[in-house]
């Protein structure tokens, strides 16, 4: 039926005389038919043409069908004399069947297609809401974009969303690369010709190739442009600009359906914009918390050495006491060590920094491990007594590739880490062994273990356990995990079951390629 | 320049950073101090019950307890001189040391002189408490009778207003010692007092008219910046002052 409606209009009007015609032609072909039956098969045809051709075919079937009657079955024959009131009865209730059948029909057919444009524009309003919730808004307009191509079957489609400011703030098209260039000529160009406002809209015509050869003898393309502005409470703020070919026309409901999608653009637009302010305080104050974070460590961490530097070097400038060669060698060697661990917060802080801003590589070479971890407890002993560090070693290890002095400053931090939470003189013990194409090294301490709710958030920089009485800027852990997985290794730390905790890295031998 | 007030003190050190302690250790048996130390609050706590020391100086930050818990239970049995040594920037912690008895403090990194500056003080003023206070009090060209309640600076009388001379005392009592913004209202204006602080900074400022030669840049009303004020012992006049 609806397929019949959608017909031109010649075929429909043909249609519908065909019918009385088919129908005279019946009535012929049997003879002898009452008047009164006769109409009723032409009143079966004039409502069935109601129905599905519209009003116009139905009452182009009605005064056919009067004629026919007149013509062929009323006496006399084959003449248009009128002479029986009855006849003009007959052609009336034609007529009025036709009118009134054909607008209840139309009206029918109307709201079927309003209820279904309805429908069709809220699926692509809450699909339109659904893309542009995502976070970032220049590919979910791009989506919209594209949904609304789909959708009325045009061209291109080119969305532009400036800000309050005038500054473009998103932009996204969807067609083919050929239609889409069509289009943006056709905007720099300014169109050609002004057709009217449909809808209060202005509908141009251009010429998007008009000066630019398009491949020999190709007539070049018209598109006509429907744009829709975007409104903001500040004013228009941008536009979607839909690309058909010339003579494709747009409906009331294509138009309102434009409308309501361009409406919600300037809201999500506004949204994702502040969304992404809101996103860039939180960065900032959470990177101002950072700062203070590591001031604070930072402040923290160098004054404990400077402390002991500034009162080992003023007591050796004092003139007031005569040091004996014992005092002098003591202050002498503090200002050097503590020195030494100022040198290495100085280096984790720069670690940390080449870390996070990802250009730290290891600079590998082959070295024995034993070697390197006596070198290192030989230079932290003095630093962690009174605690006891004792190595669990074998002989020697098969060389390993890495970076050594990376793997020198991770080491120390899990040693210094250990003498941190462990009561004085519990042994701290660094056992290796390289196996499975892997060095592994593990650092057992004494102290009072990981909770298991810092676990998690141990290797975070700044992290400290609560069971850290003293300072320190919690880098050393972050450090030394950033350096392990340089060296694509893992680190990780576990509570021994006799008590104490155990922190042990792995770094790939360097046997097998990555 | 070790005098003989000093020699032979006992100093208990309570600081966990062994090099620093170490340092501290030494240069104080080098200036005559007998001197034992300890890592935690705990062994501090107990040391002093056997060494009997005449001063102690406390680190904060120790491994076992906070430096204020220290200073609590030191308190409940003895009025032995507290300085407190703090890394923190914090002024909160210091006023908090200083309310709770602590006699003084030093923030780390500090220089040795300063240190031995302040234990002489600390020592002092302990060796003071029992007796009764001299009658005059001389700081540089700053001289006040006690009895009289006579103020000169070089010689030139000086007229106090009851209350400035009441804060000039309060001062003097503790002369050398840092005192805290409540403590120095609670003496002068009364117990009721405690948060006014800008009564104070604005007798402070005319006292500081009135006595000091150049109020800017004063020389005996020092302010500890966040804590309170400070009124130095200068030594006696030479002439390039």
């Amino acid at each position: 039926m609806e397929a019949l409606r959608r017909l031109p209009a010649p075929a429909r009007y043909g249609l519908a005389l065909l019918g009385v015609a088919l129908v005279t032609a019946l009535i012929a072909a049997l003879g002898r038919f009452h008047l009164a039956n006769a109409s009723m098969l032409y009143l079966i045809v004039v409502l069935l043409g109601a129905v599905a051709l519209g009003r116009g075919p139905a009452v182009a079937a009605a005064f056919a069908a009067f004629l026919a009657t007149n013509f062929f079955l009323v006496e006399p024959r084959f003449s248009l004399t009128v002479a029986n009131p009855e006849e003009w009865v007959t052609l009336i209730l034609l007529l009025l069947t036709a009118v009134v059948t054909g607008q209840v029909a139309a009206g029918q057919e109307q709201r079927a297609e309003e209820a279904e444009a309805n429908a069709r524009q809220s699926r692509l309003l809450s699909e339109v809401a659904l893309l542009m919730s995502e976070p970032n808004l220049d590919p979910a307009l791009g989506r919209v974009a594209e949904r609304l191509r789909s959708e009325l079957g045009v061209l291109a489609v080119r969305i532009v969303v400036h800000g309050p400011d005038g500054g473009l703030l998103a932009s996204a098209s969807a067609g083919e690369g050929i239609q889409l260039e069509a289009l943006n000529a056709a905007l720099a160009a300014g169109g050609s010709e002004v057709l009217s406002p449909s809808g209060g809209r202005w509908v141009r015509v251009v010429q998007p190739y008009a000066g630019r050869p398009s491949g020999p003898g190709a007539p070049a393309p018209t598109l006509r442009l429907l744009r829709v502005p975007v409104r903001a409470p500040h004013g228009e703020t941008g536009e979607v600009i839909l690309a058909a070919p010339r003579g494709s026309r747009f409906g009331p409901a294509e138009v309102q359906l434009l409308e309501a999608v361009s409406a919600q653009l300037w809201g999500a637009v506004d949204r994702a914009r502040l969304r992404d302010e809101a996103n860039e305080a939180e960065v900032l104050r959470r990177s101002d918390q950072v700062k203070s974070a590591l001031l604070d460590a930072v402040s923290h961490d160098l004054r404990t050495p400077l402390a002991s530097i500034l009162a080992s070097a003023g007591s050796l400038r004092q003139r007031d006491v005569e040091w004996d060669e014992e005092a002098r060698h003591s202050f002498i060697e503090a200002i050097e060590q503590e020195a030494h661990r100022l040198d290495r917060i100085v280096g984790n802080l720069l670690d940390l920094s080449r870390l996070e801003s990802g250009t730290l590589q290891p600079d590998r070479g082959w070295y024995e491990p034993t070697a390197l971890i006596n070198e290192v407890a030989s230079r932290l002993r003095p630093l962690v007594s009174p605690h006891d560090l004792a190595l669990d070693l074998p002989e020697e290890l098969p060389p390993v590739h890495l970076d050594y002095s990376e793997v020198d400053q991770v080491l120390s931090n899990l040693i210094e880490n250990a003498a941190k939470y462990s009561p004085p003189d519990a042994e701290i013990r660094v056992s290796a062994s390289v196996a499975d194409g892997a060095l592994r090294v593990a650092v057992d301490d004494h102290g009072p273990g990981v909770a298991r709710d810092a676990m998690p958030r141990l290797f975070e920089p700044f992290f400290r356990g609560a069971r850290a009485q003293r300072g320190g800027s919690g880098l050393g852990l972050a450090v030394a995990r950033g350096l392990v997985e340089a060296h694509g290794g893992r680190i990780w730390a576990e509570n021994r079951p006799e008590g104490g905790a155990r922190f042990s890295f792995e770094i790939p031998d360097g046997t097998e390629p990555a | 320049m070790s005098g003989g007030l000093t020699g032979g003190a006992r100093i208990l050190v309570v600081d966990d950073e062994p090099a620093l302690r170490r340092a501290v250790e030494r240069n104080l048996v080098g200036h005559g101090f007998e001197v034992r130390g300890a890592e935690t609050g705990e062994e501090g706590l107990e040391l002093e019950t056997r060494f009997h020391p005449d001063l102690v100086l406390l680190d904060m930050v120790l491994p076992d307890m906070p430096g204020t818990e220290v200073i609590e239970r030191l308190r409940e049995r003895s009025s032995l001189p507290i300085i407190v040594l703090s890394v923190r920037e914090a002024e909160g912690d210091k006023v908090r040391a200083l309310e709770l008895g602590a006699d003084d403090y030093l923030t780390k990194p500090f220089g040795v002189d300063e240190l031995l500056a302040r234990i002489r003080v600390a020592l002092r003023h302990a060796a003071r408490a029992g007796a009764r206070t001299e009658p005059v009090f001389r700081s540089g060209e700053l001289t006040v009778d006690l009895e009289r309640r006579e103020v000169r600076t070089s010689d030139r009388r000086v007229h106090l207003t009851p209350t400035e001379y009441a804060l000039l005392g309060a001062l003097i009592a503790d002369a050398g010692r840092v005192l805290t913004d409540r403590a120095l209202l609670q003496r002068v204006w009364g117990p009721e007092y405690g948060s006014e602080d800008h009564y104070l900074h604005v007798y402070m400022a005319r006292l500081r008219k009135k006595l000091e030669p150049d109020p800017a840049n004063p020389r005996y009303l020092q302010t500890e910046p966040g804590v309170g004020y400070r009124l130095l012992e200068v030594e006696a006049d030479l002439p390039q002052g």
